[in-house]
C-alpha cells in the first residue's frame, strides 16, 4: 500500500535520513522505533509530503507521492508529536475547523465531529477550551483532528509523550480499535518499547537515520534467541562490581540500571553463582535477581549499544 | 477561507492581552494626550495672558486738526485738503493701534490698562504689568506728516518690558514690532501710489486666513485619529505572531496536510487582519465619540467617509500582516514580529504624526510620513474631519492603495510555496 524507496534527507551535509526502505500493507500496524534524533519524524514528514526528500521516493499504491502529493494527503492522517491545536478554541471548534478545511460541511461535518469526540471519550468536555484540558485530553484531541476525514493510513509520531498512564492506556486502546475494528493502517513511532510491543505487528528500528533492523516482533527477538538477560537488583550502585563483571568474558554485556545491573549472557550459561560470589567480594547486597526473556528493548540495546531513551 | 477568518476572529476575541493592547491602551492614550495637549490644538492662551499699561501722551484729535491746518496753510486746493483730512482721520496710527488691541485674538491675551506715566512706572517696578507702551506727544501729528507728506522725522512708540526675555514680553514686543512694520510698509506703498492706496486693506488679509480656512481639529479628535492609526498597525504583528505559533506547534503543517494551498492560508491572514483592523478602528472611533465626544453622530456622510478611509487603511494593515506572516514562516523567526511591534510601529507613529502634528517638520520627514500607512491614513482622516472634499483626500488614499498592492506582491513572493522550503 505505502512504501518508501531509498528515502534520504540531507541537512547541511548531514544525512538525517539515510536510504530508508519501509512498507506498510493495508490494515497493518507497524512500529517505527528509535531514540530521539534517529530520523523518525523526518521520515514521517517526507511520507506526508511535507518536506521533499533529497533522494528516493514515497509510493502510495505504486504512485509517486512526490509527483502527486494530494493523493496521499487525502488518505493520510498525521498525529504530530506537538499538540497541533488552537488552545484558545474549544475541542468542538478545533475539530470543526480542521473538518471544514478537510472539505466536510454542514450535517456531515457535525456528525463526524461528534463521532470523533465519542471515540475519544471527550463528548462531555467538547465545549471547553483546549487550554483548560489535561495533557492526556489534549493528546486525544490531537489524534481526533487527524481522524476527521476518515483516513486509510494513520501516522502517529510519539502520540503519548508526557501523559499519565490512564490517558496512555486510553490512547493505545483507541489506536488498537482503529486498527482492528476500522481496518485503519497504522504507522506508530515511539521510543516507548512497551507501546510498540502492545500495538504493532511489525517493527522497524531506526538509529542515526538508518533502519538497522525490521521484522515482526518475534523475528526481531530471535536476534537475541541465543541470549538471555539477568536483572540484578541491589541496595546501591557498586562500580567495582560492574568493572569486574565487564571484564568477565562469559558476560556479553553489562548495563548499569538504577541500583542494579542488567547482564546479557549466552542462553543456558550458569553464571548466577559467579555473580553472587563477585557481589560478596564487593560487599554488595543483592535484593532480587531475575532471568528475563529478551524484549525489543534488549534487541535495540543489542543493535545500538544504547537504550532507547538515552 | 471563511474557516480561517472565523478562527482568527475567535482567537483574537478570546485573547484578553491583545484586546487590551489593541483597544484599551489607545483609548487611555487618547484620553491622556487629548486632555493634556488640548492647549496646543485649541489655542488655549491662559498661559500667555498679560496686562499692559498704556500711557497716552498724544492728543489724537488735536494732532489731526494740526495736520489739516498745515495742509490749509500750504495753499493746497480745498478739495485736496478735505480728502487728505478725511484720509488722515482714517489712517491715524493711534487709532489703528487701538483698533489692533481691540482685535478679538489679541483681546484674549492682552489686557490694556490706560494710565499715566507715573503709575505706569510703579507698575513696572512692582512687575504688575508685562510691559508699558507709551504713545509720545504729537505722535499722531508727526506720524501723519511723515506718512502722508513725507515730512519730518515721524514718531516712535516707547516700549518698556518688565521681564526682559520672558515669553510675555517677547510676544508683546513682536505684536508692536509687527504693527510698526506694517505701518511703515503701507506708508511706503501709499507714498509710492501718491497717497492713493487706502491704508488698512492689506492688513486685513494676512497669511493666517489660509490657515484657518478649514474647520479646526481638536486635540481629542487628533489623538483619537493618531492613536487609532498607530495601534491598528499592531494587528499585523499580532496576527503574524500567531502564525509563528501555528508553525511552531505544527498546526500550519496540519493545515497543509488537509490539502490547503499555502496561498489560501496567507490570504486568510490578509482578510482576517483587515477585518480585525476595521473592527478595531470602528470601536476606537465610536468609543472616542461616546467617551471623549471627539466626534459627533449627526452626519451619516461624515461616518461613511470615516468608514471608507478605515477600509482602505485596514486593507493595508491586512497586507502588512500577510508580509510579516510570510517573513516569520519563511525565516522561522518571531523576532520579525517583535521588531515590527517594538520598533517599526513607534517609528511609523513618529514620522506619521501620531504623537504630534508634523506640519512644521522638514519636507523630507513629511514625505516619509505621508508614505507610512498610518501617516497617509491620519492625513486622510484629518482632511475629512476638516471638511475637505473627497478629491483632496484621494492623494492619501492612493498612497495607501499603492502601499497595499506593493506589500501584497512582496508577501506572495516571500511566502514559501514549495514543500522543501516550508519545514
Amino acid at each position: 500500500m505505502l512504501e518508501t524507496e531509498e528515502l534520504r534527507k540531507v541537512y547541511k551535509g548531514t544525512a538525517a535520513v539515510d536510504s530508508v526502505n519501509l512498507f506498510l500493507e493495508k490494515g497493518e500496524s507497524v512500529g517505527l522505533l528509535g531514540p530521539n534524533g534517529a530520523g523518525k519524524s523526518t521520515t514521517i514528514s517526507m511520507i506526508a509530503s511535507l518536506i521533499a526528500p533529497s533522494a528516493g521516493d514515497v509510493r502510495l499504491n505504486g504512485k509517486s507521492v512526490l509527483k502527486h502529493p494530494n493523493e496521499i494527503r487525502k488518505v493520510l492522517g498525521i498525529v504530530p508529536q506537538e499538540i497541533a491545536l488552537y488552545p484558545e478554541l474549544t475541542a468542538f471548534e478545533n475539530l470543526k475547523f480542521f473538518g471544514r478545511i478537510y472539505g466536510l460541511k454542514g450535517e456531515a461535518l457535525s456528525r463526524r465531529v461528534q463521532e470523533v469526540l465519542k471515540l475519544l471519550g471527550l463528548e462531555d468536555r467538547q465545549k471547553d477550551l483546549v487550554k483548560t484540558y489535561s495533557g492526556g485530553m489534549k493528546r486525544r484531541i490531537n489524534i481526533g483532528a487527524a481522524l476527521l476525514h476518515q483516513p486509510e493510513i494513520l501516522i502517529m509520531d510519539e502520540p503519548t509523550v508526557g501523559i499519565d498512564p490512564q490517558s496512555r492506556s486510553y490512547i493505545l486502546d483507541t489506536v488498537r480499535k482503529l486498527n482492528e475494528e476500522k481496518g485503519m493502517t497504522v504507522l506508530y513511532t515511539s521510543h516507548y518499547m512497551e507501546e510498540v510491543e502492545r500495538l504493532c505487528d511489525r517493527v522497524y528500528i531506526m538509529d542515526h537515520g538508518k533502519v538497522i533492523a525490521s521484522g515482526t516482533k518475534d523475528e526481531l527477538k530471535s536476534i537475541l534467541s541465543g541470549e538471555e538477560a539477568i536483572l540484578v537488583e541491589m541496595d546501591r550502585d557498586y562500580p567495582g562490581l560492574v568493572k569486574e563483571l565487564e571484564a568477565d568474558e562469559a558476560i556479553l554485556q553489562t548495563i548499569e540500571i538504577d541500583k542494579g545491573l542488567k547482564l546479557i549472557v549466552p542462553k543456558g550459561s550458569r553464571l548466577l553463582g559467579k555473580i553472587f560470589q563477585a557481589a560478596e567480594r564487593h560487599g554488595a547486597q543483592i535484593s532480587n535477581i531475575t532471568v528475563q526473556v529478551p524484549t525489543l528493548e534488549d534487541v535495540f540495546l543489542h543493535l545500538t549499544g544504547r537504550k532507547l531513551r538515552d | 477561507m471563511l474557516s480561517f477568518i472565523l478562527k482568527d476572529l475567535k482567537i483574537m476575541a478570546r485573547d484578553r492581552t491583545e484586546l487590551l493592547v489593541l483597544l484599551l491602551m489607545p483609548l487611555i492614550l487618547i484620553g491622556i494626550l487629548g486632555f493634556a495637549l488640548r492647549g496646543m490644538f485649541e489655542g488655549n492662551t491662559a498661559a500667555l495672558e498679560m496686562e499692559v499699561a498704556l500711557v497716552q501722551l498724544d492728543d489724537e484729535e488735536a494732532g489731526i486738526e494740526a495736520f489739516i491746518e498745515d495742509l490749509e496753510e500750504s495753499g493746497a486746493p480745498d478739495e485736496q485738503v478735505q480728502a487728505l483730512g478725511n484720509a488722515a482721520r482714517d489712517i491715524s496710527p493711534s487709532r489703528l493701534l487701538m483698533a489692533m488691541f481691540e482685535n478679538d485674538e489679541l483681546e484674549e491675551i492682552i489686557a490694556i490698562v490706560e494710565t499715566d506715566q507715573e503709575t505706569a512706572e510703579s507698575y513696572v517696578r512692582n512687575e504688575e504689568v508685562a510691559a508699558v507702551l507709551t504713545i509720545p506727544e504729537h505722535f499722531t501729528y508727526d506720524s501723519l506728516r511723515k506718512m502722508m507728506l513725507d515730512e519730518g522725522e515721524g514718531s516712535s512708540l516707547a516700549l518698556t518690558v518688565t521681564e526682559y526675555g520672558s515669553l510675555r514680553a517677547s510676544i508683546f514686543n513682536d505684536v508692536i514690532s509687527q504693527f510698526v512694520r506694517e505701518l511703515n510698509f503701507e506708508t511706503a506703498i501709499a507714498q509710492a501710489y501718491g497717497g492713493g492706496l487706502p491704508l488698512g486693506e492689506e492688513a486685513e488679509t494676512g497669511g493666517r486666513e489660509s490657515a484657518t480656512a478649514a474647520d479646526p481639529v481638536s486635540s481629542m479628535q487628533y489623538y483619537a485619529l493618531g492613536m487609532a492609526v498607530m495601534f491598528v498597525l499592531y494587528v499585523s504583528s499580532t496576527l503574524s505572531s500567531k502564525a509563528f505559533v501555528e508553525k511552531k506547534q505544527h498546526v500550519f503543517y496540519r493545515i497543509l496536510l488537509t490539502g490547503t494551498h499555502p496561498v489560501t492560508y496567507l490570504s486568510g491572514k490578509f482578510i482576517s487582519a483587515s477585518l480585525i483592523a476595521f473592527l478595531q478602528l470602528a470601536i476606537l472611533f465610536s468609543l472616542s465619540a461616546i467617551v471623549f465626544q471627539a466626534f459627533t453622530f449627526h452626519s451619516i456622510n461624515f461616518w461613511l467617509g470615516m468608514a471608507g478611509i478605515s477600509a482602505a487603511l485596514s486593507l493595508c494593515v491586512g497586507a502588512l500582516a500577510a508580509l510579516l506572516t510570510a517573513l516569520v514562516v519563511r525565516y522561522n523567526n518571531d523576532a520579525i514580529s517583535s521588531i515590527f511591534s517594538g520598533g517599526v510601529v513607534s517609528l511609523f507613529a513618529f514620522v506619521g504624526g501620531s504623537f504630534f502634528p508634523t506640519d512644521n517638520m522638514p519636507a523630507f520627514f513629511n514625505f516619509i510620513g505621508s508614505w507610512t500607512p498610518n501617516g497617509a491614513g491620519l492625513a486622510a482622516y484629518v482632511q475629512w474631519l476638516q471638511g475637505y472634499e473627497t478629491s483632496v483626500i484621494m492623494g492619501s488614499l492612493l498612497r495607501i492603495a499603492v502601499a497595499t498592492v506593493i506589500i501584497i506582491v512582496v508577501s506572495l513572493l516571500i511566502f514559501p510555496r514549495r514543500r522543501s522550503t516550508i519545514v
